[in-house]
């Protein structure tokens, strides 16, 4: 890319062309992008510093408690309506509420064939009434053309979307703007959540492996110091949770 | 005497009608249809100009006299559907139709007439519409809708009677135009009671004393003293707007364009009235009398016509234009109050009331193709029964946020059965087998013993005793072990649930 040879240049300079490569490949209007916020360390490996919204993110689940639990902290701060969409989906809301995703907040939307899932998923993204829309895929995993719509849709709408994938060795090119592995992570006894968390994809950050502890007394997502962190990874060779 | 005016259409020979229009290539020959009585099969339904044929002959007789006739069995339902279609036919001439099997339709044409020329043009009208598809009808005008009835059976076609001449009209006619039970109308008959006008001079105790109250019940609805209620073949709506094409539309977008005419002019008519639609129906009327119906429903009233159309939008696709539509109506069935302020509120481009409108629109969307539903509390400890399904427009109330114990995130549909290892029978589990591997536990926490709820449950339900156990590799779940209560059977434990 140019912008890394042009590395003499004055930092405001490279911020604009940032700004104006990011405006080519995304969309004409390109509004600083508000965000949610994970915690410190990992919101600055993130080039917005936060997870974006208006934006679509992949979440590849290796162990389905954490990655629900992850999917709905994230959720739970993007305060407003949330669409969960999913064939069956058998999502508990005592266990969310703790996230702060309130019931109250919550729809569920019950989808047979994947076609339909796409479908409502991007009429939800595209709708301004809606702060979080999450898709939990079984099987057919979204190709790229429909993961270019879907992004699409997230900056029309505003919203940020989630697309709760099976960890697959295989993963498929796509158009989200970053995508994470969570798998579970071996805790201490007290009882808060551990997870290992994986950046794997994210255009302008570098892959990163975390573990991190969420408290659930004070309801904040921390990298857990003891174990060695943010080891850098490689994309292929990420994700062993054992 | 009301005022109101009846238009009853009898149809002599439905049953053969539509075995004709199902089967236009037996239009020019006889047709009759047939059915057992006591072991012998006998012509029902006739249509054979030009013979002798009667209904009740004996079907061998008939197959002897005439060895072209073309038989069908009787299908009573199916002709009751084929009058249920006319009557939805009918609507186009008033809202207020009822079929009254077998075979007569009742229009209520109050105040209808002046739109089609008067009464005898309204009359004209319909019976040159029905007769053009080869349907035959004897029609006649009427204040009392069994009056009319009695005349149409009798055969006066294009009869209008006066309002308030019913009475003398009809007292020539016979009883057995009636619709009265056999041995009751052998009873009149027996006394020298043959006309309706000779059973209506009679005094009405003796009459109900001996024959009951059913013919006392026809006697008074055929002179209008207590009119009988007949259901009509679909509520009056309350708002209805209709376009009536020149040449019959095909296509897709001929469709929508209709459509959007007709959201045009019946949303004005909405805000007018200080109203939103919850319900609308799109009713569609094919060249060959066929009626296709496509209705939608919102959550909250609404009358913003670009939100109807996407909800039309995609159950457009069922209607059906054979040969094309020369009608559409489109109508609010139900409606609810939806005050002036709010739109002028929500229609400004920014605030959350435009938030809230814009998810209500996308809950409406997904509604009309899909489950869709929100989670409140339920009032029972029993976890598959601690949350109910509601619908997504009502507000629900929240759990609690803060439980002493990690709660599980995901709660599996059907529990899957674990094969575990404990060190005592009523102690907390140090090995599971779970997809076909062992996983060696490295914490339990529990256990959370919940009864079943004696007032619903089967007696023999076992109560359960959760663990919160978190495996070698991380993963935290909710594992119950079933039936402390009978200590002659093994436990058997179970994964209900994912801990975050």
């Amino acid at each position: 890319m140019p912008v890394d040879s042009n590395a003499e240049r004055p930092a405001g300079n490279l911020a604009e062309l940032r700004l104006q490569i990011g405006r080519l490949q995304r969309s004409v209007r390109a509004p600083p992008p508000a965000v949610i916020s994970l915690c410190d360390r990992i919101d600055r490996t993130l080039p917005s510093h936060g997870l974006a919204r208006a934006s679509v993110h992949e979440v590849l689940a290796a162990d389905p408690g954490a990655a629900i639990g992850l999917c709905s902290l994230i959720l739970g701060r993007a305060a407003g309506a949330v669409v969960w969409i999913g064939s069956d989906p058998d999502v508990w809301p005592q266990g969310l509420a703790a996230f702060g995703l309130l019931s109250d907040r919550l729809v569920l939307v019950d989808v047979r064939r994947s076609r339909d899932g796409l479908w409502a998923f991007e009429e939800a993204l595209r709708s301004p009434g809606v702060a979080a829309a999450v898709l939990v895929v079984d099987r057919q995993l979204p190709d790229l053309i429909a993961g270019r719509r879907l992004q699409l849709a997230a900056e029309a709408g505003g919203g940020i979307g989630l697309l709760l994938l099976p960890d697959t060795e295989l993963s498929p090119p796509s158009a989200a703007r970053t995508r994470w592995r969570v798998g579970a992570a071996l805790g201490q006894r007290c009882g808060d959540p551990c997870w290992s968390l994986s950046l794997l994809r994210c255009s302008g950050a570098r892959p990163a492996k975390w573990t991190v502890t969420w408290n659930r007394v004070t309801g904040v997502l921390g990298v857990t110091p003891a174990l060695p962190t943010e080891m850098l990874v490689t994309a292929m060779s990420g994700g062993g949770q054992h | 005497m009301s005022s109101r005016r009846f238009l009853v259409l009898h149809l002599p020979m439905l049953a053969t009608d539509r075995i004709h229009e199902r089967e236009p290539d037996v239009r020019n020959l006889p047709v009759a249809t047939w059915t057992t009585q006591n072991s012998r099969r006998v012509l029902v339904s006739v249509s054979a100009p030009g013979t002798t044929l009667r209904s009740g002959q004996p079907l061998a007789d008939a197959q002897a006299m005439h060895p072209g006739l073309v038989l069908h069995p009787a299908d009573p339902q199916a002709d009751l559907a084929f009058l249920n279609r006319l009557a939805l036919w009918a609507l186009r001439f008033t809202p207020l139709v009822s079929s009254d099997p077998p075979d007569d339709l009742v229009l209520d044409v109050t105040g209808c007439t002046d739109l089609h020329g008067g009464e005898a043009g309204l009359l004209r009208k319909v019976s040159a519409a029905l007769l053009q598809g080869g349907i035959a009808v004897i029609a006649v005008s009427a204040g009392v809708g069994d009056a009319a009835a009695v005349l149409a059976r009798s055969g006066h076609h294009g009869r209008i009677v006066p309002p308030g001449a019913e009475l003398a009209a009809i007292a020539g006619l016979p009883l057995g135009k009636l619709r009265l039970q056999p041995d009751c109308l052998a009873g009149l008959h027996r006394l020298g009671l043959l006309t309706i006008g000779d059973a209506l001079r009679q005094p009405r105790a003796p009459l109900m004393r001996r024959f009951g109250r059913q013919l006392i019940d026809v006697l008074d609805a055929v002179t209008g003293e207590r009119p009988r209620p007949l259901p009509t073949v679909r509520p009056p709506p309350v708002f209805l707007v209709a376009r009536t094409f020149l040449e019959p539309i095909v296509t897709r977008p001929a469709i929508d364009q209709a459509l959007d005419d007709l959201l045009e002019q019946l949303c004005p008519e909405l805000a007018q009235a200080g109203q939103g639609a919850r319900q609308m129906t799109l009713r569609a009327f094919r060249v060959d009398r066929d009626v296709q119906e496509v209705t939608i429903g919102t959550g909250l009233p609404t009358r913003l016509p670009a939100h109807l159309r996407r909800l039309f939008a995609d159950k457009l696709g069922q209607l059906e234009p054979d040969l094309g539509f020369e009608r559409i109506t489109l109508q609010a069935n139900v409606v609810n109050a939806w005050d002036a302020t709010q739109e002028a509120m929500t229609s400004s481009d920014a605030g959350p009331g435009r938030h809230q409108q814009a998810l209500v629109q996308l809950l409406d969307r997904l509604s009309q193709r899909l489950p869709v539903w929100r989670l409140a509390p339920g009032a029972s400890h029993w976890p598959e029964r601690s949350v109910t399904r509601t619908d997504p427009f009502t507000p629900v109330a929240s759990f609690s946020t803060r439980s002493p114990l990690p709660m599980p995130v995901r709660l599996r549909r059907r529990p899957l059965r674990l094969m575990v290892t404990a060190l005592v029978p009523d102690g907390p589990p140090v090995q599971i087998c779970l997809d076909g591997k062992v996983h060696h536990i490295a914490w339990a926490d529990g256990p959370e013993r919940i009864e079943p709820e004696w007032w619903r449950d089967p007696a023999d339900r076992r109560n359960r005793d959760y663990y919160r156990v978190e495996l070698e590799s991380g993963a935290r779940l909710w594992v119950a072990r079933a039936g402390a209560r009978f200590s002659d059977q093994p436990p058997r434990w179970f994964l209900h649930g994912y801990l975050p």
